[in-house]
Order: C-alpha cells, then sequence, then structure tokens
C-alpha cells in the first residue's frame, strides 16, 4: 500500500469508474435516454427510474451515462485542440525576435482581457453551430493563451541550449525540432494546466449548455441537461438539477485533485535539483 | 527632479501601453463582432428586416452605418468614439451611453461589493489557514475549499435559488428589485444576497489558498524567530510583520485578478437575469448590436488592462526586492536574444 501513498488513488478510481461508465452506457442504461415517455414525466427517483424523469419524460440515470459522453469528449477534445495551438504559438513566439515576441505576447494579452464567457460567444457566433465538435473547437480557440505564456518561457530557457543549436544546423525543420527536443523538456511544467484544462472546458460546455449556447437539448450532455433546470425550478423537481450536476462537480473534483498531484509532484522536482 | 522625471517617463510608458492595448482590442473586437454571421437589421427593425426589398434594405444599412468596407466602418466607429459618440444602440434605440449608464450601477454594486468582499474573506482565511498550519483546521479548510472551488458558478446558483427561492420562499431568484420597488434598498438588498453568495463563494478559495501558501513562505523566514524570541506571540507576528509583508503581493494579486472575478460575475448576472453590463453584453452579442458591444468589450478591456498596469507598476515599486528580480530577469532575457 506504500506505494500508492499520497497519490489520488480514489480520484483516480471514480474518474475512471465515471469514464467506464459511461464508455460503456449502453451495458448499464436501463431506459433509452432519448425516449421521451411522456406519461411518465417529472417523475421523482423510485424503483423504476432510478434518479428519476425530466419534463420531457426522459430517464436521467440513463442520460447521466449517455450524456456523461459528450462531456467528457468535449473536454479532452477542446483541451486537445487548445494544447497544440497553445504548444505551437508559444514555441513561435519563444523562438522569435524580441520585437515579434512582444506582439506575439501583447495579443495574448489583449485575449486575456477579455472574459472567457464573451470571447466563448463571440467565436460560437461566427462558427454557428452547434455541435460536438464546433462546440470542442469553440472551446478551443478560447482557452490556449495562459499554456502558450507558459510555454514560451520555458521555450527562451532552453533554445539556445547546444543540442537545440547542433539539431538546427543538422538542418531540422521547426516542427522536428519542437517535437524532438522542446516538447520532451516542457511539457512537465504545462501538464497540470493541460489537466486544468480539461476541467475549463467542461465547466465551459456545461455552462455554454445551460446558457442555451451550447449543445441543444436534443444532444444529450451534462450541460445540456441542465439547460432543463429553470422548468425544472418552477415545477420543484430538484433531482433535475442536482443529480447531473453532483456528477459534474464529482467528475471536476476528481480532475482537480489528479491535476494537484501533478503539480506537487513537479515542485518537487524541482526544488530537489 | 531626477526622481519626478523618471516617475513622468514611467507614466508616460504605461499610459502608452493602455491605449496601444484599448486600441488594438477595439480593433479585435470590432472585426470579430462583423465578422460573426447573422443580421444586425433583424435586432433594429425586428421581423419587419425580413420582409424588406432591396432598396429598404439598402436604405436601413447605410442609416445604421453598416455600409462600406470593413476598414471605412471602423474610421467611421473610431472618429465618432474620439468625440464621445459611440452611436445608437440597435436593439434599444437609445444611445449606447444612456443605456449602459443605466445598468453599469447594477454591476459595479455586485461586481465591486463581491470582489472586496472576495478578497477580504480570502485574507482571513489565509491567515487562519497559515496560523493553524498542518492541523485538523487548516487541513479541514483545504479540502472543503477544494470542494467549493469545483462548483460551476451557474450550477452553485441554481441550487442556491432552488434552496432559498424554490424551497423556503426566503430570497427571490431573480432581478434586481421587486416589482414597483425601485428606489426601496432593502429590496435592492435582498436581490443581491444570493449572486453575491455566488461571486464569493466560487472564487474565495482560489485566493484565500495563495496568500495561504504566500504566509507560510513568509512564517519560514528568519525575522519570525527575532520577533518571536523577543516574546512576540504567534498572532502578534502574524499580524504585524507577516500580513504586512504580504500586503503588496496581495494587492497586485488583487488587481490582476479583476478579469477573472468580473466573468464570474457576468455568468450570475445571467442566471439570476440581472440587469447588469453582463446580461447586457450577453444579449449584445447574440443580438449583434455592435455599437454597444463595442462600449461594452472596451470598458471591460479599460478595468482589467488598468488592473493589469496597477498590479505591474505595485509589484515593481512597492517591493523593491521584486524590481531588482525583475531587472535581472530583463536583463538575462536581452543577454539570450543576443546571441
Amino acid at each position: 500500500m506504500k506505494r500508492f501513498k499520497g497519490k489520488p488513488l480514489v480520484s483516480a478510481i471514480i474518474l475512471g469508474l465515471i469514464i467506464l461508465g459511461c464508455v460503456f452506457a449502453e451495458v448499464i442504461m436501463n431506459h433509452d435516454p432519448v425516449y421521451m415517455d411522456l406519461a411518465n414525466f417529472d417523475k421523482a427517483p423510485g424503483k423504476e427510474f432510478f434518479f428519476g424523469t425530466d419534463n420531457l419524460g426522459r430517464d436521467i440515470y440513463s442520460m447521466i451515462w449517455y450524456g456523461g459522453r459528450c462531456s467528457l469528449m468535449i473536454g479532452f477534445l477542446a483541451t486537445l485542440i487548445s494544447t497544440t495551438i497553445a504548444v505551437v504559438y508559444g514555441t513561435l513566439s519563444g523562438i522569435s525576435g524580441m520585437l515579434v515576441d512582444d506582439i506575439m505576447m501583447r495579443f495574448t494579452e489583449i485575449l486575456l482581457s477579455i472574459p472567457g464567457i464573451l470571447l466563448i460567444i463571440f467565436v460560437q457566433a461566427m462558427i454557428g453551430q452547434q455541435n460536438i465538435l464546433a462546440i470542442s473547437i469553440i472551446i478551443g480557440v478560447t482557452s490556449w493563451m495562459s499554456i502558450a505564456k507558459m510555454v514560451r518561457t520555458e521555450v527562451k530557457l532552453i533554445r539556445t541550449q547546444e543540442y537545440v543549436l547542433v539539431s538546427k544546423q543538422m538542418g531540422a525543420g521547426f516542427f522536428h525540432v519542437l517535437g524532438k527536443h522542446y516538447f520532451p523538456n516542457f511539457i512537465s511544467s504545462i501538464m497540470f494546466m493541460i489537466v486544468m484544462n480539461v476541467r475549463s472546458a467542461i465547466v465551459a460546455e456545461s455552462t455554454l449548455s445551460f446558457l442555451g449556447l451550447g449543445l441543444p437539448i436534443e444532444v444529450i450532455s451534462w450541460g445540456s441537461m441542465l439547460s432543463l433546470s429553470e422548468k425544472a425550478l418552477i415545477s420543484n423537481a430538484w433531482w433535475v438539477i442536482l443529480i447531473p450536476g453532483v456528477f459534474l462537480v464529482i467528475t471536476l473534483m476528481c480532475i482537480t485533485n489528479i491535476g494537484n498531484y501533478i503539480r506537487e509532484r513537479m515542485n518537487k522536482g524541482e526544488s530537489n535539483m | 527632479m531626477n526622481k519626478r522625471k523618471k516617475l513622468l517617463i514611467l507614466i508616460a510608458k504605461k499610459m502608452l501601453v493602455f491605449f496601444v492595448s484599448i486600441f488594438a482590442l477595439s480593433i479585435i473586437a470590432f472585426s470579430m463582432s462583423r465578422i460573426a454571421p447573422g443580421d444586425p437589421l433583424v435586432s433594429y427593425y425586428g421581423d419587419r428586416a425580413e420582409r424588406m426589398n432591396t432598396e429598404e434594405r439598402e436604405h436601413a444599412i447605410h442609416r445604421l452605418g453598416l455600409d462600406g468596407t470593413l476598414t471605412d466602418q471602423y474610421v467611421a466607429w473610431f472618429k465618432g468614439a474620439i468625440k464621445g459618440d459611440f452611436g445608437e444602440s440597435f436593439k434599444y434605440k437609445e444611445n449606447v451611453l444612456t443605456v449602459i449608464a443605466g445598468r453599469l450601477v447594477n454591476t459595479l454594486l455586485l461586481g465591486g461589493i463581491g470582489f472586496l468582499l472576495t478578497f477580504f474573506l480570502a485574507l482571513l482565511l489565509g491567515i487562519l489557514c497559515a496560523l493553524h498550519e498542518g492541523d485538523w483546521l487548516d487541513t479541514l479548510l483545504c479540502k472543503v475549499g477544494t470542494i467549493t472551488s469545483c462548483i460551476p458558478e451557474f450550477w452553485l446558483s441554481l441550487v442556491l435559488i432552488l434552496i432559498f427561492s424554490v424551497t423556503f420562499h426566503l430570497l427571490p431568484s431573480s432581478g434586481a428589485f421587486g416589482l414597483g420597488e425601485a428606489d426601496s434598498i432593502l429590496s435592492r438588498i435582498r436581490h443581491m444576497i444570493l449572486p453575491m453568495v455566488v461571486i464569493v463563494l466560487s472564487h474565495l478559495w482560489y485566493y484565500a489558498y495563495l496568500i495561504r501558501n504566500k504566509l507560510i513562505d513568509e512564517k519560514r523566514k528568519e525575522y519570525v524567530l527575532m520577533s518571536k524570541s523577543m516574546g512576540l506571540t504567534n498572532r502578534q507576528v502574524m499580524w504585524r510583520h507577516c500580513v504586512r509583508n504580504i500586503m503588496p503581493a496581495f494587492i497586485s494579486i488583487m488587481a490582476i485578478s479583476l478579469n477573472h472575478v468580473l466573468e464570474g460575475t457576468y455568468i450570475v448576472e445571467m442566471v439570476y437575469s440581472y440587469p447588469g453590463i453582463g446580461t447586457l453584453s450577453f444579449e449584445s452579442a447574440k443580438y449583434h448590436d455592435y455599437n454597444m458591444l463595442m462600449v461594452l468589450v472596451i470598458i471591460m478591456g479599460v478595468v482589467v488592462i488598468l488592473g493589469n498596469i496597477i498590479g505591474q507598476i505595485i509589484s515593481e515599486n512597492i517591493d523593491h526586492r521584486m524590481k531588482e528580480e525583475a531587472i535581472i530577469e530583463d536583463a538575462e532575457v536581452v543577454a539570450s536574444e543576443k546571441i
């Protein structure tokens, strides 16, 4: 057991279970999540409907697992997009001359000064589509700035190292140097931010869908399930609001714990040097 | 004399950065909002816009200043903006500034008080945790804090509405004041409680944790040992010395976190349909109310960029150690540029 001391074991197990449950949603679901059973709407949790039904008569227990797929997928996809942009942009900025570097960093600062949700609404209006890919792109292109800044700082520190210079002398291209030399060096310092990015992408999706700007009600995700909560408030259907939210918060907490562990481990490594 | 000159140069430099940033922001916001698909005429003329013939349409487009290239439109907008004329809101058909003025007070009250309250409580909580470092109280607060920081603002708002408005009927769930109670301060306060709680709770731990860690670093310093050997208690050392020493860092954290808290305020305003500039920005982005959107983005930019500059000035000037470090860092960067 000593091996697991200090590691976020509980968080990892819970997160693993939630991911497994979502991947194999078909196995654990006991109703069709998209079927609107109009005879059974707004039913409280009970034997037949474990977590109750929403005001469209859909079974919340089945929707949680089925919809979790969308939420988690958007979390990972958006992070993949934002990390890719951040790595390329940050590296470019880091290896550029002082003027270009300055302009590129000022640009990220200006983007950072627009509140994230407004930036997302802007991009959403530009893309104008409401599906998983579009929402992931929207969240991805609006959340790369802080990682890019970190990447740039790290690249600035290693770009004059001999092995990088040698590699360039031997005719290596931008992406070769990036993949072979820069990336392995800065990955540990941005890992924490990448994990936290998954978390903020999931939050952004749920907030957007809740406000009616993300996924429509027919596409089930934890956010779009919560967009029905205004009606649930009127009929006092607490389960429609609380249950998807609890799943959301537990997932976010597990991710945060894992992220914090990565950060602490990284800090420890540094102080030992 | 020399000192005053230096200060003037510093102010001039910061002003330049400020104006260039705002200018760039206005260009970005301008082009982004106009590239977005959607018909701004609909927000001005409503359904009538769809029944217009070509001639009427052209006339309407000209009237709203939407003809010409993007550059022409920007130049026209910029010329007006310098004179203080930001145009007319497409949706409210009134001068943009008049509409915003009515809403700005609400947001300033909600966001401003929320902001100060968050940092006041964060400081107290940080001190409490640092004093009890490592024992059960600190561990408990850290655990609870991490949980609260994982709760999305909109969901926390919903849960609070469910508990306090729907179940117990204690507090109102939306708006800034009751029907016909616009002048009643009590009604305004009652409407502000829930949104305020959400703003404070969702940001509190993030900053409390930062302050806790800063204070814990401070506790490791040697002057603490000396003060204790002179007979001061832990509490006295903490309040008289440690807290005072982290003040510059605290204020600069406050200044650069304006953006973060502002964003939270926007989301909370939308959930509680609170008539502030958050709901207004949301509306104007959705309905392509260009003139309105531009002013709102610029107001936001001014607040956030000013905050950043203030944060920088504080950390460079009040805390001289930071300045020296910054100079060394700059020198290193410059040196690496030359290679």
